[in-house]
C-alpha cells in the first residue's frame, strides 16, 4: 500500500569537487584563501636566510644570490601582491567579527597601519 | 538533543587571527624590502649584509629577537596551516585528523626551527 | 510585454531518478517577478510544477530558489535584471522532492536545536523590560524570514549537512544577545562543536544572498569570538 512516507524520493545532488568554480564570488573566496601559497614561500626564503645567517658568511652571499633570481623575485612579488588581497579582505571582515568602531574606520585603520610599517622599512632601508 | 564535543578550534583560530594580522600588516613591507627591492638592488642597508643581520640579531637576542620571530614567521606559519587544512576540506580532500595532523604539526615544526635558528646565532 | 526563457529543473519523484531541465518562454513586463512567471506558468502551461509559495511579498520566506546558481526569494527577484536563459533551480544543498520544492527538515533541525526562544528560570509574572539600546544589540539579527537562502549559499553546509549553519547560529546570537534570556550557556554547548560555529570558514557568501541584510557572517564569526571566550572561561574551570 502507497503510503505518503514511502510514495517519498527525495533526490539528493552532491556537490562536486569544482564547486568553487561555479560562482564568482566562490573564486575569490579560494583565491583568499590560496594567499597563502605564495606567503609558504616568503617564508620558507625567511628561514632560508636564518639558516644561512646561522650558517656562515659565504652561505649568507649564496642565498642573497638566490633571492636574486628571476623566479624568486616573480614568486615575491606574487606573495606581495597575494599579502595585499589578503589585507583587502581581512581588513574588512574584522569590523565584522568585532564591531568595535565604525566599520570604515576599523578599515582605514588597518591599511594606515600596514602603510606605515612599509615607509617604515623603506626609511629603514635607506629610501629616501 | 546531545551535547556535541567541544572543539578545538578556538586555540588555532586564535593563531590563525593573530597570523593573519601579522601576514596584512608586518608582511607586505618585508616582502617590498627583502623580496623585491633588495634582491634588484634598488636598496642595499648596511643592515643586510651579513655583519650587519649578525649584529642586529645579536642586539635583539632573547625575547626582542624571539617576538619579531614569532611575528613574522611562527603566527604565519599557523595562519597558512589553517587555511590549507580547511582548504582540503573544501576541496573534498580532508582526511580531518590527518589533514590537521600535517598541517599543524609542520607549523609547529618550522616555528620550532625559526626560534632555534634566532637563539642559535 | 517581452519574452523571456526559463530553464526549469524538474524532478519527479514518481518517473525520474535523476532531475531533467525542462524549457518555458513566458512573457512578462518589467514587473514580472520569478514567483510570478512560474506561476503564470503553472497556471497556464504546465499544471505539474510544483513549487512552494505563499505571500509573494519577502516575508513568508517559502519562495526560495536557485536563479543562475544563486539562491534567491522568487518574489524579491524580477526578469527584467536578467539576460537570456535564466535557469530555476531548487534550492541547493536539501534534498529535492519534487521539482522546486525540497525537504527543509535538516534546516528546522538545526534551527531547534539551538533553542531558539527566551530562556528564563525567573518565575515572576512581571513583564521584561528591555531598553532601546538593549534591543540595539540583536535587533538587527531578529529579522531573520527562515527562508534558506544561506543554507543553499553555504559550501560549509553542503560539504557537511551536520554544520549548524548560518541561520541557526545567527538565531542563537539574536537570543544569547537578547538582555531577557538566560539560556546562552545551553546554546553555547551547541555552538561550541565542530558543527557549531566552528564549521563556518567565513566564505561570506550567506550575507551576500541574504534577502533580509541580516549579516548572518558576522553573526557566525561574532558567535567564534564568543565560543572561543567561553573555552578560555572553561580552561579555569575543574
Amino acid at each position: 500500500m502507497s503510503t505518503p512516507d514511502n510514495a517519498r524520493k527525495p533526490y539528493h545532488s552532491r556537490m562536486t569537487r569544482d564547486w568553487w568554480l561555479q560562482q564568482r564570488y566562490y573564486r575569490l573566496y579560494m583565491l583568499r584563501e590560496a594567499t597563502v601559497l605564495p606567503l609558504l614561500f616568503f617564508l620558507g626564503c625567511l628561514l632560508y636566510g636564518l639558516y644561512s645567517l646561522q650558517h656562515s658568511e659565504m652561505q649568507w652571499l649564496s642565498f642573497a644570490q638566490f633571492m636574486q633570481q628571476g623566479w624568486v623575485i616573480a614568486l615575491n612579488a606574487l606573495a606581495l601582491l597575494a599579502s595585499l588581497y589578503h589585507a583587502k579582505t581581512f581588513f574588512a571582515l574584522f569590523p565584522r567579527v568585532m564591531p568595535l568602531a565604525p566599520p570604515l574606520l576599523m578599515v582605514a585603520g588597518q591599511w594606515l597601519a600596514s602603510l606605515a610599517v612599509i615607509i617604515t622599512l623603506l626609511w629603514l632601508a635607506g629610501v629616501s | 538533543m546531545k551535547t556535541p564535543k567541544r572543539s578545538d578550534e578556538p586555540i588555532w583560530w586564535a593563531l590563525f587571527s593573530a597570523g593573519g594580522v601579522c601576514f596584512a600588516v608586518l608582511l607586505p613591507a618585508l616582502m617590498l624590502v627583502l623580496g623585491i627591492l633588495w634582491p634588484l638592488g634598488l636598496v642595499s642597508p648596511p643592515w643586510l649584509s651579513y655583519a650587519g643581520v649578525s649584529a642586529l640579531l645579536h642586539t635583539a637576542y632573547g625575547v626582542p629577537a624571539l617576538l619579531v620571530t614569532a611575528a613574522v614567521i611562527c603566527l604565519p606559519l599557523f595562519h597558512a596551516a589553517h587555511r590549507i587544512h580547511h582548504g582540503l576540506h573544501d576541496l573534498q580532500c580532508g582526511y580531518r585528523q590527518a589533514s590537521k595532523l600535517l598541517c599543524y604539526g609542520l607549523a609547529l615544526l618550522l616555528s620550532l626551527l625559526a626560534l632555534a635558528l634566532v637563539l642559535a646565532i | 510585454m517581452t519574452e523571456y526563457q526559463l530553464r526549469i529543473q524538474r524532478y519527479d519523484p514518481e518517473q525520474d531518478d535523476t532531475p531533467r531541465l525542462q524549457r518555458y518562454t513566458v512573457s512578462g513586463d518589467h514587473t514580472t517577478s520569478v514567483l510570478d512567471a512560474l506561476l503564470s506558468l503553472q497556471q497556464q502551461q504546465d499544471p505539474t510544477l510544483a513549487l512552494r509559495w505563499s505571500c509573494r511579498m519577502a516575508i513568508c520566506g517559502s519562495c526560495g530558489v536557485m536563479v543562475n546558481g544563486i539562491p534567491k526569494l522568487g518574489c524579491k527577484t524580477f526578469l527584467r535584471d536578467y539576460n537570456g536563459v535564466i535557469d530555476i533551480a531548487p534550492l541547493a544543498h536539501f534534498a529535492v522532492e519534487k521539482d522546486l520544492i525540497v525537504d527543509m527538515t535538516p534546516f528546522l533541525a538545526h534551527l531547534s536545536a539551538i533553542q531558539p526562544y527566551l530562556i528564563n528560570d525567573k518565575d515572576d509574572k512581571a513583564p521584561h523590560k528591555q531598553t532601546p539600546a538593549q534591543l540595539a544589540k540583536y535587533q538587527q539579527f531578529s529579522n531573520c524570514i527562515n527562508c534558506g537562502l544561506c543554507y543553499a549559499a553555504c559550501p560549509q553546509f553542503g560539504l557537511n549537512p551536520e554544520f549548524l549553519g548560518p541561520a541557526a547560529i545567527t538565531l542563537a546570537q539574536r537570543y544569547n544577545l537578547d538582555s531577557r534570556d538566560n539560556g546562552k550557556a545551553s546554546r553555547m554547548s551547541q555552538l561550541n562543536g565542530n558543527n557549531g560555529a566552528w564549521g563556518c570558514t567565513f566564505v561570506g557568501s550567506c550575507s551576500e544572498v541574504c534577502p533580509k541584510q541580516l549579516d548572518p557572517a558576522a553573526a557566525v564569526n561574532q558567535a567564534k569570538v564568543e565560543s572561543a571566550k567561553d573555552f578560555i572561561i572553561n580552561l579555569f574551570k575543574i
